[in-house]
């Protein structure tokens, strides 16, 4: 393009209005004349409007094999995520390193921090001979260059495909001082077409577990006054551990938080590299198999971890995500049975400021429908948040969603007159989303970033608040849990309900009778 | 001289509470004294504002400190279909050089800018504490600069330390008649042209109004000042009627535009059902009795019991969520006893009602309505709302932005009645716009949450 002429050094533009220039307009009209042989542009809009019937929904609902913007990810990255929450424990992928690559860039584009994790970088010849010389001399580079306290082994579908055995593998590769023989190393096969991340996750968790608790059922373990909670997989992390931490120095609770990954993905800027920060320690986890109890706030991404648990003679307590009052109480009324404590006075105080804060707001909630979709616990804990606030949430989707979640969101939804409208579709996927939403309007959408294809196709406002958010900064350094937590998920959700009635009402001349100061 | 002006508000003969004084206590004028140490209301500057800014496009000036402006700039919901220029706040910022120096000149170059960059048709100077303490004539800069830059630049004497916002209302009504009404002349004139008084299309409640006045054949010729223009406003005395809608703060209007002009007024509601009815018919009857077509009563009668047979058939679905609920009324300047009607006709019992703004003659007729039994209050305190609503007399309170949160930690439900609310509520429509929001209110789950006590709570050994 030598006749260029809008780009100029004293004024670079950007992509947003480079291409917008008319050199470069006329070049794309061209192409698209000339070259590209498409649709008429009244043919395109007539299926683009056909796509937003209920006829289309149908046949869209009637898709058997191919799944179109899923919400889940692979087990491994749930895996990987559990084991960056152990302290200096650097995640071994073994399999191809390409998954290796996705993992990494999909949580650092959420967390915007580096993450470490490394790959025995299957190639062809050991998915044709097995992968035990790649674990050999993975474990021992890995080992030497990165000192890790802890690796954890994890595994592509490559190598499960073949069926390597992680465990002889380890065995074996210990046996050739790839590591020394004490060094822990638990693993968890993590095959991607097996269940989603929140798969991957439990599996890790039990894995870790395993190692340093033994394998075999025993109820007699002797108990101490300490608690456990697993947080689960959830992009929160950082806002969350330590609001949870916080709530435990509150009570006075010895509690262990079994995978805390919030330092591990908020390292400070001060000139010093952590290629593990955090986490917890090696010892606490060893010694956690004494905690009287363990709580896990997310039912579905730890079903394998709790029935272990329960064998090592612990009680055990499940929660679904627990955001607003109500769930609130039941988890901090939870950690007083299991601790023997009062509910601290600071959290009752706090209690008090949320519900006055959804009083002062209640009347912009009321009524307004809203669409919900991640993962499974996120959902249940979200609409049980919206039921109390007075909202309505009206399609509930998680592509990780199983028959049993889908009984479990309608008996949530039956126990609230606002839930009379609302739905749960268990293994859809955002595809089918959009059509339920075109052919049954609501007013917002609850998700992540991937929901902003949405928001773009079917104008309702979206409000980002699960994992990932990729297009917004930093919202996972804000608790969504505790009292806090349900404050700023409230003012989240207000702040769009807000930003969208300024942007139906600011057009000068037109509708900015209503672009009012106070809302 | 501004004295005086007080003088001539408190000596109303058009408000029945006035009347009602002896002389003695006339001259001690019609706003309680404002009692040191007790929390107080808005002061006159603040009523003044209130009357006056609606007036879309026209330019608002406050001569005085930030304070003035800064704290109350775009606060208030008053809806314009056109010139958004009220909207903008003008100051002249006055800081402590200028308070030494004397303001005047400042005021002057403001005027002059604020002529020079938007051209409005007019310019309202408003008089603040500081200036007026320090002894700047802004009537004279006024009329300088009116002179000097050909537009109209009319003083608002209403400095706050004079008195209530109320007082600042009237005063407000006095800047208009002295310097804004009589000043244009329409173009056509009809034999149906009204003038509102009082109505300032908070959350556009004029606009649910003015279809069925249309649809009547009436013609707003002229409205203080919701949606106001300002040459609407300055040709108010060819109006054939004029209809007072807030009858404490403006009837000084009504009464001396009858006496210079010979307009009759009528003091009326379009808040309610029935009063709104009433209020159709009075009109349609005194314009008539001035000499409009006769035609219109017919006109007016055939659209009030289309209006009221659609309003009713819309309330009856919240008639059985109703059932039951009692609501408390503590509306300052809205008035109570249009609403009790209304309310009462969707299902709702009033379980009391304050009057503190009401007149005399309003406290009469909710009496009338409900009997002596019926709870009535002046005055209010706070301690006593709260009171009440602790014990649950009340399910739902409806107020003002400023008693809201005595409700809300009474853990009651409340919804807002007053100069910043977000809905309409005047009409016909505007009813069905208020049971919809108490519905909502009142069935919100938070309020089940709130009055659950925490989970915590009552066990032994763990509180």
């Amino acid at each position: 393009m030598s006749d260029t002429v809008s780009q100029s050094a004293d004024k670079v533009l950007d992509h947003f209005t480079l291409f917008r220039q008319p050199e470069y307009k006329e070049m794309f009209e061209r192409k698209k004349a000339e070259f590209e042989y498409g649709h008429s542009d009244e043919e395109v809009a007539r299926v683009s409007e056909w796509t937003k019937s209920e006829e289309y929904k149908e046949k869209n609902f009637a898709r058997e094999a191919v799944v179109i913007n899923p919400t889940k990810a692979c087990q491994p990255i749930g895996a990987m995520f559990a084991a960056q929450g152990f302290e200096g424990t650097l995640p071994f992928v073994h399999g191809s390193q390409g998954c290796v690559a996705y993992y990494r860039t999909h949580l650092t584009r959420h967390f915007k921090e580096p993450n470490s994790a490394v790959s025995s970088s299957m190639t062809e010849d050991a998915a044709v001979f097995g992968g035990l010389n790649n674990m050999i001399d993975g474990l021992a580079n890995a080992y030497e260059l990165y000192k890790p306290k802890m690796i954890a082994v994890l595994t592509t579908c490559m190598a499960e495909v073949i069926g390597d055995d992680l465990q002889g593998f380890i065995a074996n590769a210990k046996g050739k001082d790839s590591v020394p023989q004490d060094f822990p190393v638990p693993f968890a096969h993590t095959p991607a077409f097996v269940g989603s991340h929140i798969v991957g996750y439990d599996n890790m968790i039990k894995g870790v577990l395993t190692h340093f608790w033994g394998t075999s059922e025993n109820y007699d373990t002797p108990k101490n006054a300490s608690i456990n909670l697993i947080p689960g997989f959830d992009g929160y992390a950082v806002g969350n551990n330590r609001e949870l931490k916080r709530i435990a120095g509150l009570f006075g609770i010895d509690m262990t938080i079994l995978s805390d990954v919030s330092d591990n993905f908020d390292t400070p800027m001060d000139g010093e590299y952590r290629m593990y920060d955090g986490g917890t320690t090696l010892e606490a986890t060893k010694e956690a198999v004494h905690a009287k109890a363990t709580i896990s706030m997310q039912e579905y991404c730890t079903p394998q971890s709790l029935q272990f648990i329960k064998e090592k003679g612990q009680d055990v307590a499940k929660f679904n995500y627990p955001m607003g009052v109500a769930a609130t109480d039941e988890l901090l009324l939870k950690l007083s049975e299991l601790s023997g404590k009062p509910v601290p006075a600071e959290l009752k105080l706090e209690r008090g400021r949320l519900v006055d804060a959804i009083g002062d707001s209640h009347t912009h909630l009321h009524g307004k429908r809203f669409a919900v979709y991640g993962d499974p616990d996120f959902c249940l804990g979200m609409s049980k948040f919206l039921l109390e606030l007075g909202a309505e949430p009206v399609h509930i989707l998680s592509t990780s969603g199983s028959k049993k979640w889908e009984k479990q969101v309608q008996k949530l939804l039956d126990s609230s007159p606002f839930g009379k409208s609302g739905k749960a579709y268990g293994g859809k996927d955002l595809w089918h989303l959009r059509s339920l939403i075109f052919t049954d309007k609501v007013d917002y959408i609850i998700g992540n970033s991937y929901g902003k294809y949405l928001e773009r196709d079917t104008k309702v406002p979206l409000i980002r608040l699960t994992y990932p958010i990729f297009d917004r900064h930093h919202h996972h350094r804000y608790p969504t849990w505790g009292y806090q937590g349900a404050l700023n998920v409230l003012v989240r959700i207000l702040d769009r309900i807000f930003e969208d009635i300024d942007a139906n009402t600011n057009i000068v001349g037109q509708t900015d009778y209503s672009f009012d100061l106070i809302r | 001289m501004l004295q005086e002006k007080l003088q001539d508000v408190f000596n109303e003969p058009g408000c029945a509470t006035n009347q009602a004084k002896s002389d003695k206590e006339r001259k001690k004028g019609c706003s309680k004294a404002l009692k040191p140490g007790a929390a107080a209301g808005g002061c006159a500057y603040d009523g003044a504002m209130i009357v006056l800014q609606p007036i879309a496009d026209a330019a608002h000036l406050v001569h005085g400190p930030i304070a003035c402006l800064g704290n109350s700039w775009d606060s208030r919901g008053t809806k314009s279909s056109g010139s958004q220029l009220y909207r903008t706040g003008f100051t002249t910022d006055l800081s402590e050089l200028d308070i030494v120096h004397g303001g005047e000149k400042k005021l002057y170059r403001a005027i002059r800018e604020v002529v020079q960059q938007y051209d409005p048709p007019a310019v309202f100077v408003y008089q603040t504490c500081v200036p007026a303490m320090i002894g700047d004539d802004i009537e004279a800069v006024c009329k300088f600069a009116a002179k000097k830059l050909g537009k109209p630049v009319i003083p608002v004497m209403a400095p706050g330390f004079v008195g209530s916002k109320n007082l600042g209302n009237k005063m407000a009504g006095e800047a208009l008649l002295d310097h804004v009404i009589g000043t244009v002349e329409p173009e056509v004139t009809t034999p149906t042209d009204i003038c509102i008084v009082g109505e300032y299309n908070l959350a556009g409640e004029l606009w649910l109004v003015k279809p069925l006045l249309d649809e009547i054949g009436i013609r707003i010729l002229s409205c203080i000042s919701g949606d106001g223009r300002y040459n609407e406003v300055a040709q108010a005395h060819r109006a054939r009627l004029t209809m007072v809608v807030c009858s404490q703060a403006l009837v000084n209007i009504g009464r001396k535009m009858q006496e210079r002009w010979g307009i009759p007024y009528f003091e009326g509601s379009f808040y309610g059902v029935s009063d709104m009815s009433d209020t159709l018919r009075t009109m349609a009857r005194m314009l008539v009795e001035r000499g409009a077509d006769k035609a219109i009563l017919d006109r007016t009668e055939g659209v009030i019991a289309r209006e009221e047979s659609r309003v009713w058939r819309r309330l009856e679905p919240y008639k059985p969520r109703f059932d039951g609920k009692r609501v408390l009324l503590f509306t300052g300047g809205v008035k109570s006893w249009s609403m009790v009607t209304a309310l009462e006709g969707a299902g709702l019992t009033i379980a009391g009602t304050s009057t503190k703004k009401s007149t005399k003659e309003d406290k009469e007729r909710i009496k009338k309505m409900k009997g002596e039994e019926f709870h009535q209050w002046d005055d209010l305190k706070p301690r006593d709302i709260y009171k009440m609503l602790k014990d649950s007399e009340a399910d739902i309170m409806m107020s003002g932005g400023r008693s809201q949160f005595i409700a809300l930690k009474a853990k009651v439900p409340w919804l807002d009645l007053n100069q910043e609310r977000h809905h309409a509520y005047a009409g016909y429509d505007g009813i069905v716009n208020l049971c919809e929001e108490i519905d909502k209110t009142l069935s919100n789950p938070i309020w089940r949450q709130v009055r659950l006590p925490a989970p915590w709570d009552g066990k032994p050994g763990e509180a």
